[in-house]
C-alpha cells in the first residue's frame, strides 16, 4: 500500500503522438511532411480538449495565438539570437500571456458574447501583425531560419519530424497529466457547476482563467514548431477561418478527454491531404461534419470509439479495486473547538433589504458544537436568504455571522471551506460529468489552481498524497453507503444516492459544520426515513454540527435538538423542537390558528 | 473643414444603417429564442449574392430583388431552424452557438464554390446628379440607403410593439413555459423568428450589394459590425440595435478617417470590449437586470 504507483495511462496521447512520428520516419519525405504538420494540429486540438471541452469557452481566437507563438519564436531566433529550443518556452509563455490577456474577458461572458469577444480579438492580432511591418514584415511575411539544435541544422522531412515529434509529446504529456489530475476535475467541475463549484473552493473564474492560459500556451508552443516548417511566416495563414476550423479539432474528436483532441486534430488535418483532388470542398465538408457531429454524435469520435469497444468487451474488465478503508473510531472533537461550546455558529442581529422587501430583519440564531439546529418557517420568511448570508451566496447589510469567533461577513463562500464550513444544496449540485470518487475529492478542498496542478503531478507519479486523499473519499463515500458507485459517473445516480453523494462531500473534508439546505426536498418518502438516520449517524460518529433548512416538520422535529422558526424575517420562536411546534404563534404561522387572547 | 467631417460623418450613417439592420435581424432571433445566430452574417451575403443574381445576372427590375430576396433569404433560415436548431432544443447555449457559427462557415463555403472567382459587383439603384444638401453632396443611393434602411428598422419596431407576433415573442423571451401556456407555440414562434430575421438579413444584403459588391468575406464582417451593435444596444432592444449601429458605423467611419483605416477594425473591439464591461447587457436594455 505505501509503494509508488505512476499513473502510466497519462502516458497514453504522448506515446501516440511518438508512434505517429515513427510511422511517418517509414515512409516517405512527403508523409513526414504530412506527419509533422499533423502532429501540430494534434497539439491543437489537445489545447483546445482543455478550453473548449472541460472549461466549455468556446474561442475563435485559436489562430492568433498559434501567430503569436509562431512570430515570437521566429524574431527570438532572428533578432535576439536566441537559440530555437529556448525560443519553444518563450512561444509558450508569449501565449500564455495573450491567453490571460484574453481571460480577463473570456472569464465573464458565456456562449455568443465570448465567441465573439475572441473572434475580434483575433481579427485585432492579425491587424496589428499585418500593420507592424517594421517588426513582422507585414502581409509579405518573413523568412523563418532552419532552426539549429546542438549544431545540427534541422532541414530535412526527416529531421522535422523527429523534432516536432518529440517536442509535441513533451507538451502533450504536461497536458495530459494537468488534465487527468485534480486540475483538470477541478476545471470540468468549475464549468459544470459553478455555484457548487464556488462552494468547495473551485474558483470558477481562477480556473477558467488557467485554462485560457494553459490552451494557449499549448497552442503558441504549437506555432513556434510549425513557423520553420512553413519556412515564410505571413499573417494570413493564421485568420479567423484558421481559428473556427481548429475550433472543430474537440468537436470532431470529441471533448471530454485528450484522445478526442489528438483524433479531431489529426484527423481533420490529415484528411485534406488525402483527399487533394476535392481540396476545394473541404471548408464545407468540415462545416457540415462539425453540425452532423453537434446533431447526431455529441461525444464526437472518442466517444463513439469508446461506445464500440465497449459493446466488443462487454464491460468484461471491473473498475480497479479500491484499498480496503481502515476502521475508523469515532474521530473526537478538537480541542480548538470544544472552547465554543454552544457557540459554534453565531447569527446576530442580521439585516437583509431587497428594495423595499426586508427579507430579514435582525434575525439572530446559534449552533452549538456537535448540535443539529434546524430553522423552518412558511415560503416567504427569509430562510433562505439567512441560509445564504450565512453560506457566503448574499451579503448582509447588517448584523454578526461567525463562525469559531472568525467573522464570516465579507468572507466569499469558496473561503468557508477552510474555516470548517461546507453545505449541500436544495437542488442538488453535484458534478455530473465525473465520478463519484472525483466528486468527493474536491470536496476535500485545497482546490486553489495552483495546489491542483502541483497535485495532477503528484497523481501522475503516484505520490503520496494522492493516494491517501483517494483512501479518505472513499471512507466517506463508504459512510453514505455508496462504496460500490465510486467509480459510477455521478449524473447517472438516483436523486437519492444524489444527495447521499453530496453528503459525502460536504463530511469528506472532516468539517465542523454543514449547512443542509432541503436535504430531503423531492426525495422518495421511503428513502427520507434512511437519509435522517444517516444524517444522525454522521452526526454522532463525526461530530460534525448541522444547520438544517427544511419543510418537512415532520423530518425536522426528529432530527433536530434546537429549531428556530421564522416569519416575515424575524426569529418567531426558539427552542426544543416538540415544544417549538406546539407553541401557538407557530401553530397560528402554519395552520392559521387563532392565537388565544 | 466642415465638408470633410460631414462627409465623413455621412458615410458613418451610411453604413451604420445597415449595420443597424443586421443587429435587427439578430434582435429578433435572440429576443425570441436568447440566442445571436452566428448564421446572419451569411444569410446576408447570400441575400447580396441573390441580388447580383437578380440585377445583374438575370436582369430583372431593381424592385424584384427587395420583393424577392428577404422572403427568399428567409424561407432559407426558417429551413435551417427546422433542420438543425430545432433539434438543439434542449441542448445549451454552447451548443448552439458552434452549430450557428458552423451553419454561417457551410453557407459561405457553399457560396464560394459555386462564385469562387472575384468580389462581384451590383449597380446602384439611384445613379442620378448627387443632392446637394447646405454644400454636403448626397449621392441618391447613399441617401436611399441611409432612408430605405432606417425606415424599415422603425417599421420593424413598430411592429414588434403592437403585432401579436411581436407579443408573442416578448412573451418568450420572459418566460418561455409561461407563454406556452398562454397559447403560443414555441416551435412556431421560433420558426418565425429564424423567418424574420433571415428576410432582414436577406434585406441588409440587397441595401449592401452595390455599396461594398459581394463577396464571402461580407458573411463576416456583417456578422461582426451587427453583433457589436446589439451589444452596444444590447440584444434585447430593437431600439438599441439602431442607436449601436449608427454609433458603429459613425465611429469606425471616424476613426479610418482620422487615424488609419487598420484603426477601423479596433475600434469595434474596443467598443464591444468596452460595453461588455462597463454595461454587458447593453445601453438600452429593457430591465436593468432580474434577481436569481
Amino acid at each position: 500500500m505505501s509503494e509508488r504507483r505512476p499513473d502510466v495511462s497519462a502516458l497514453g496521447p504522448a506515446l501516440l503522438i511518438l508512434f505517429c512520428a515513427a510511422v511517418g520516419l517509414k515512409l516517405g519525405s512527403y508523409p513526414q511532411y504530412v506527419a509533422a504538420i499533423a502532429i501540430i494540429s494534434m497539439l491543437a486540438g489537445i489545447a483546445l480538449v482543455v478550453l473548449v471541452g472541460l472549461g466549455r469557452c468556446i474561442t475563435l481566437a485559436s489562430g492568433s495565438f498559434m501567430a503569436i507563438g509562431a512570430y515570437v519564436s521566429t524574431l527570438a531566433v532572428t533578432d535576439l539570437r536566441i537559440p530555437y529550443l529556448a525560443t519553444l518556452v518563450l512561444a509558450a509563455a508569449a501565449g500564455g500571456c495573450a491567453g490571460w490577456l484574453i481571460a480577463f474577458p473570456g472569464t465573464r461572458f458565456r456562449g455568443h458574447n465570448l465567441a465573439m469577444v475572441t473572434l475580434v480579438f483575433q481579427s485585432v492580432c492579425i491587424i496589428l501583425i499585418r500593420e507592424s511591418t517594421w517588426l513582422t514584415g507585414g502581409a509579405e511575411g518573413i523568412h523563418v531560419p532552419a532552426p539549429r539544435l546542438f549544431g545540427l541544422t534541422v532541414t530535412s522531412d526527416r529531421s522535422f519530424l523527429i523534432l516536432i515529434g518529440i517536442a509535441a509529446a513533451a507538451m502533450t504529456l504536461l497536458v495530459t497529466v494537468l488534465v487527468r489530475g485534480r486540475f483538470g476535475k477541478n476545471l470540468q467541475a468549475a464549468a459544470g457547476n459553478e455555484i457548487a463549484a464556488e462552494a468547495f473552493g473551485v474558483s470558477v473564474r481562477d480556473y477558467l482563467t488557467a485554462a485560457f492560459i494553459v490552451s494557449s500556451a499549448t497552442i503558441g508552443f504549437a506555432g513556434a514548431l510549425l513557423a520553420p516548417r512553413v519556412r515564410i511566416l505571413d499573417p494570413d495563414s493564421f485568420g479567423v477561418l484558421d481559428s473556427i476550423f481548429m475550433l472543430a479539432y474537440p468537436i470532431v474528436g470529441g471533448m471530454q478527454s485528450i484522445w478526442g483532441g489528438l483524433l479531431g486534430g489529426g484527423g481533420l488535418r490529415v484528411l485534406p491531404e488525402l483527399l487533394r483532388p476535392v481540396a476545394d470542398y473541404q471548408e464545407l465538408f468540415f462545416a457540415t461534419l462539425v453540425i452532423l457531429v453537434v446533431l447526431f454524435f455529441p461525444g464526437g469520435l472518442s466517444d463513439l470509439i469508446r461506445r464500440a469497444c465497449a459493446l466488443v468487451v462487454k464491460q468484461d474488465r471491473l473498475p480497479a479495486a479500491e484499498p480496503a478503508p481502515v476502521e475508523r473510531p469515532p474521530s473526537p472533537v478538537p480541542a480548538k473547538y470544544k472552547q465554543y461550546a454552544d457557540e459554534l455558529l453565531v447569527v446576530e442581529g442580521v439585516d437583509k433589504h431587497f428594495d423595499a422587501l426586508h427579507a430579514v430583519n435582525g434575525a439572530s440564531l446559534r449552533v452549538p458544537v456537535g448540535g443539529i439546529h434546524g430553522l423552518i418557517g412558511p415560503n416567504g420568511a427569509g430562510k433562505t436568504s439567512l441560509f445564504n448570508i450565512i453560506s457566503g451566496f448574499l451579503d448582509a447589510d447588517g448584523g454578526k455571522v461567525a463562525f469559531a469567533d472568525t467573522s464570516l461577513l465579507g468572507l466569499r463562500a469558496r473561503d468557508r471551506i477552510r474555516l470548517g464550513m461546507t453545505r449541500t444544496f436544495q437542488n442538488v449540485a453535484i458534478f455530473g460529468q465525473l465520478s463519484c470518487l472525483e466528486n468527493v475529492i474536491i470536496g476535500l478542498g485545497r482546490n486553489a489552481v495552483l495546489p491542483a496542478m502541483a497535485a495532477s503531478f503528484d497523481g501522475f507519479a503516484g505520490g503520496m498524497a494522492s493516494a491517501r486523499e483517494r483512501r479518505r473519499a472513499f471512507v466517506a463515500l463508504e459512510s453514505v453507503g455508496l462504496a460500490d458507485q465510486a467509480q459510477a459517473r455521478a449524473g447517472s445516480l438516483s436523486l437519492g444516492d444524489q444527495r447521499r453523494l453530496e453528503l459525502a462531500r460536504a463530511i469528506v473534508s472532516e468539517p465542523r459544520l454543514i449547512l443542509l439546505d432541503e436535504p430531503v426536498s423531492g426525495v422518495a418518502v421511503s428513502e427520507v426515513e434512511d437519509l435522517r438516520q444517516l444524517l444522525l449517524r454522521i452526526n454522532a460518529e463525526r461530530q460534525i454540527a448541522m444547520l438544517v433548512v427544511e419543510h418537512n416538520i415532520p423530518f425536522v422535529t426528529m432530527l433536530c435538538r434546537s429549531l428556530s422558526v421564522m416569519g416575515a424575517g424575524r426569529i418567531l420562536a426558539e427552542g426544543k423542537p416538540a415544544e417549538v411546534v406546539s407553541l401557538p404563534i407557530v401553530r397560528q404561522l402554519y395552520f392559521g390558528e387563532e392565537v388565544a387572547a | 473643414m466642415l465638408g470633410e467631417l460631414g462627409f465623413v460623418l455621412l458615410a458613418g450613417v451610411k453604413f451604420g444603417a445597415l449595420y443597424a439592420l443586421a443587429a435587427l435581424g439578430l434582435v429578433v432571433v435572440h429576443k425570441a429564442t436568447k440566442t445571436v445566430n452566428f448564421a446572419h452574417g451569411a444569410f446576408a451575403m447570400l441575400g447580396a449574392f441573390a441580388s447580383f443574381l437578380i440585377v445583374v445576372k438575370w436582369q430583372w427590375a431593381y424592385w424584384a430583388a427587395y420583393l424577392l430576396v428577404p422572403p427568399a433569404i428567409g424561407l432559407v433560415a426558417a429551413a435551417l431552424e427546422f433542420v438543425v436548431l430545432r433539434r438543439l432544443r434542449q441542448a445549451d447555449m454552447f451548443t448552439v452557438v458552434i452549430a450557428t457559427i458552423f451553419l454561417g462557415i457551410a453557407l459561405a463555403e457553399a457560396f464560394r464554390l459555386t462564385y469562387n472567382t472575384e468580389l462581384l459587383a451590383v449597380p446602384a439603384l439611384f445613379t442620378g446628379p448627387p443632392l446637394v444638401v447646405e454644400g454636403l453632396f448626397i449621392t441618391r443611393d447613399t441617401a436611399w440607403v441611409i432612408a430605405g434602411a432606417l425606415a424599415t428598422a422603425v417599421a420593424c419596431i413598430i411592429l414588434f410593439r403592437y403585432g401579436r407576433f411581436g407579443r408573442g415573442m416578448r412573451a418568450m423571451a420572459a418566460n418561455i413555459r409561461g407563454a406556452q401556456l398562454c397559447g403560443y407555440s414555441i416551435d412556431g414562434v421560433y420558426m418565425l423568428a429564424w423567418f424574420l430575421g433571415g428576410a432582414l438579413a436577406g434585406l441588409t444584403g440587397v441595401f449592401i450589394a452595390p455599396v461594398t459588391g459581394v463577396s464571402v468575406d461580407l458573411a463576416i464582417s456583417i456578422i461582426t459590425a451587427g453583433f457589436v451593435a446589439g451589444v452596444i444596444g444590447g440584444f434585447d432592444s430593437p431600439q438599441g440595435a439602431i442607436v449601436g449601429g449608427l454609433l458603429l458605423g459613425i465611429a469606425e467611419s471616424l476613426a479610418a478617417a482620422y487615424v488609419s483605416s487598420a484603426m477601423k477594425n479596433c475600434v469595434s473591439f474596443l467598443l464591444l470590449f468596452v460595453v461588455l464591461m462597463w454595461r454587458p447587457e447593453g445601453l438600452f436594455a429593457e430591465r436593468a437586470g432580474r434577481s436569481v
